[in-house]
């Protein structure tokens, strides 16, 4: 072909318009993509598969109520079996595959959130929530784009310290699991005991899984503790290391964060070898799903759930952790359509500022009142029992904010 | 009788690529590796950068397991001695070396002082051999992490919770996003397989494989298996190291749990994949390693529409396919890719004649 002037403009213009789609198309997705990583296998896989489901369920929740300004959403979940690298490897990947597509992400640890944040930065850097409660995290200078879906565990710590306090107690153990997720709040817990006058007589390290109880149990008895905080455990060791106490004949109280606070693994526990978790109490930043007479949005999940899960234990139950992940993405949502209604851009740096913003945020009941975002976190909860006869944790405290 | 590869000159039989179908191949991939940054979306750039990764610590596994016939389970140790050597560099030179040359400073202090570990953990294999050498050096990975974890060393390695990891500046261009990172990096996996090709054509390589093939036999023709041993060591050691530089580089942030045994394993999966002592063998075993758990996500996510429920199953599915990976080519082509390649590129190469 001659090149003359004509030709060289029609080859320039085409060539303008075949690179430019694309930065066209990027700036107006036909559908804003939500990742996640989940711990469908591994150690805490049984969280994972109970919190799976809520991803379908926001996902129809959100797109009937009209996605993000009109557009839709669409999750991208992957199993990362509880390894932080994997889900970064997860994040990584939907980041390549979905590019600007894709505004929010959900990572399922602690791990996971301390790995993937160097790489949240320039255009890679996405507003993400997750499972954890790790301090770290609620500290917007160093993390902009995390957030936490409640509590801290040092907020939570600080709850149950002060409630122990309230009743007069005088020592308390910290037993652990040895992880990131169990060493979280321990020197916080140490400094705010000191303040309270709590003694803190045992500080004990265990495996996150396969921990040597009767060891456990016996440097606790040794230890003369009146309570004993557990963190750091999902559905193994804490239910152990309580009924170990009992039958040691320890009159120790126990108490636990809000990872061991679900009705699932109680109700397991009791069934399987009787009421000794009778009076356990822990911190939970949420409404349990049975409390829904003065929470709305739980009545709107109930009611998509009989419809949605029938025949499956979420038809009439949401677990404590698929509350959690629903309120990460709550929190997302309302950060994403807030500034998509300010006119502006979805980027991590626009959606990160209004998210930080969020104050005076009727949840819908989640919490025992409308919400602010302090430090990227919601420091509110509530202390609560397990009756083994009810089966349900009961309050025992009214909602506390730290 | 091999025919259809005629070298008249000695120089023609000590070329590199002594064939057409090797010059074709190799030119070939070297065009297509300074092209692919220009072409490739991002998922391409991340999945090629890892494989870089991992092509340069396989090459250093080939030299010691491959060329020397030392088995070794404890590999990821180096890559992580690499790896946090040139975070724990950069912090300390801080200041002290000009940023556009801390890369040229730390990279080679990281790969020797990798190299030196590689000669104390092989001290073993002068004692032992075979699974009892792999015992020995699966002990050096768990003391490696056990040390990288020890709050004593924390304030350098993070402990537990892991480390930041600096960006590479190349005399000032900074090296920050994946696309720059895959350049850097396929440079390097470049020059180590070269590197490594070329070093089994000098009296050392040749020393390891005489040490391979029957070690009593090497001391007896007067090579001394205390030096060749441990020199093989170093440097297998030196190019996981060089990975590990690369990956603290890649990555934001490192963790001790990124250099467990998975790796290890991972490591001479992909070699017995590959095939072992072959120049090749590290860069099929890589591409098919990095690519197997991919694909299978893919046509999984494919049958089952993304269901996030049905995702629990992939991670099982991809530990089957790895596991049966491995039983086929040990009892199928314990040789590996690189033998099934040959004799393709062999067939090739006498056609129309017999494939012999």
């Amino acid at each position: 072909m001659k090149l003359n002037r004509r030709s060289f403009l029609a080859t320039s213009a085409a060539a303008t318009a075949v690179m430019g789609t694309p930065m066209i198309l990027r700036a107006q997705p036909s559908e804003y993509v939500l990742g996640a990583s989940l711990p469908l296998t591994g150690p805490f896989a049984t969280a994972g598969q109970l919190v799976a489901p809520a991803f379908q369920l926001a996902a129809k929740l959100f797109n009937d109520e009209g996605g993000v300004a009109g557009t839709p959403i669409r999750f991208v979940t992957e199993d990362s079996g509880y390894i932080p690298q994997n889900a970064l490897a997860n994040y990584q990947r939907a980041l390549a595959t979905e590019g600007t597509a894709m505004i929010a992400y959900f990572a399922d640890s602690t791990g996971a959130m301390k790995l993937i944040a160097p790489e949240l930065k320039g255009e890679n850097a996405r507003i993400m929530g997750s499972t954890s409660f790790a301090s770290e995290l609620a500290d917007p200078s160093t993390h902009p784009y995390q957030y936490m879906s409640g509590p801290s565990y040092q907020s939570q710590f600080d709850i149950l310290l002060e409630n122990i306090a309230a009743q007069g107690g005088t020592s308390v153990a910290f037993i652990y699991s040895n992880t990131e997720f169990g060493r979280d709040p321990i020197e916080h817990g140490k400094a705010t005991a000191e303040r309270l006058g709590i003694e803190v007589v045992l500080e004990e390290a265990t495996k996150p899984q396969g921990a040597d109880i009767p060891t456990h149990v016996t440097k606790l008895a040794q230890s003369g503790a009146e309570h004993c905080i557990l963190q750091g455990y999902v559905t193994g060791v804490w239910p152990q290391l309580i009924g170990g106490a009992r039958q040691f004949g320890l009159p120790t109280r126990f108490y636990g964060t809000f990872w061991g606070m679900e009705k699932i693994i109680a109700d397991r526990i009791t069934q399987e070898a009787g009421p000794f978790l009778e009076g356990y109490e822990g911190v939970m930043p949420y409404r349990y799903f049975w409390d829904r007479e003065d929470a709305p949005r739980y009545q709107k999940y109930a009611e998509l759930s009989k419809e949605m899960f029938a025949g499956t234990p979420m038809e009439n139950y949401m677990s404590t952790w698929a509350i959690q992940t629903m309120c990460g993405l709550e929190i997302a949502m309302k950060a994403i359509r807030d500034t998509a209604e300010a006119g502006q851009e979805l980027t991590a740096d626009n959606i990160a500022e209004t998210l930080s913003g969020i104050s005076d945020w009727d949840t819908g009941g989640f919490f025992g009142g409308p919400v602010t975002m302090e430090n990227n976190s919601i420091k509110t909860g509530r202390v609560y029992a397990y009756d083994t006869e009810t089966g349900l944790f009961n309050p025992r405290s009214d909602w506390l904010s730290v | 009788m091999i025919n259809g590869n005629l070298k008249a000159s000695y120089a023609a039989d000590e070329r590199v690529l002594n064939n057409s179908y090797k010059q074709l191949f190799v030119y070939g991939m070297m065009a297509v590796l300074a092209c692919f940054a220009t072409f490739a979306n991002d998922y391409m750039i991340l999945i090629a950068c890892k494989m870089g990764i991992l092509l340069i610590a396989v090459v250093g596994v080939n030299i010691l397991t491959g060329y020397t016939g030392l088995i070794s389970l404890g590999h990821a140790a180096f890559v992580a001695i690499g790896a946090y050597g040139v975070t724990i560099l950069d912090n300390v030179l801080m200041g002290v070396v000009p940023e556009g040359l801390m890369f040229f400073v730390i990279v080679p202090l990281a790969v020797a002082i990798t190299a030196i570990i590689g000669i104390f953990v092989g001290l073993p294999s002068l004692r032992v051999k075979g699974l009892y050498l792999a015992v020995a050096t699966l002990a050096a990975n768990f003391i490696v992490i056990f040390l990288i974890e020890q709050d004593l060393f924390a304030p350098w390695t993070g402990g537990m919770v892991g480390v930041n990891t600096p960006s590479p500046n190349l005399l000032g261009w900074v090296l920050d996003t994946n696309r720059e990172m895959f350049i850097l990096i396929a440079i390097i996996a470049f020059a180590s397989l070269l590197a490594a090709q070329n070093l089994i054509r000098t009296r050392v390589g040749r020393a390891f494989i005489a040490i391979r093939d029957r070690d009593y036999s090497a001391e007896i023709l007067g090579i001394s298996l205390l030096r060749y041993k441990l020199t093989s060591f170093a440097l297998s050691a030196a190019f996981c190291g060089l990975a590990g530089a690369m990956f603290a580089y890649f990555y934001a942030r490192i963790l001790p749990e990124q250099f467990e045994l998975d790796l290890s394993l991972e490591l001479v999966a992909a070699l017995i994949v590959g095939g072992m002592g072959r120049t090749m063998g590290p860069v099929f075993g890589v591409i098919l390693i990095v690519m197997m758990p991919e694909v299978i996500k893919v046509v999984f996510a494919y049958f089952t529409g993304g269901d996030a429920s049905a995702a629990r199953y992939t991670a099982p599915l991809q530990e089957i396919a790895f596991g049966l990976l491995l039983v086929f080519f040990l009892l199928k082509e314990p040789l590996g890719i690189n033998q099934i390649t040959d004799r393709i590129l062999r067939a090739a190469n006498r056609w129309p004649f017999a494939r012999g």
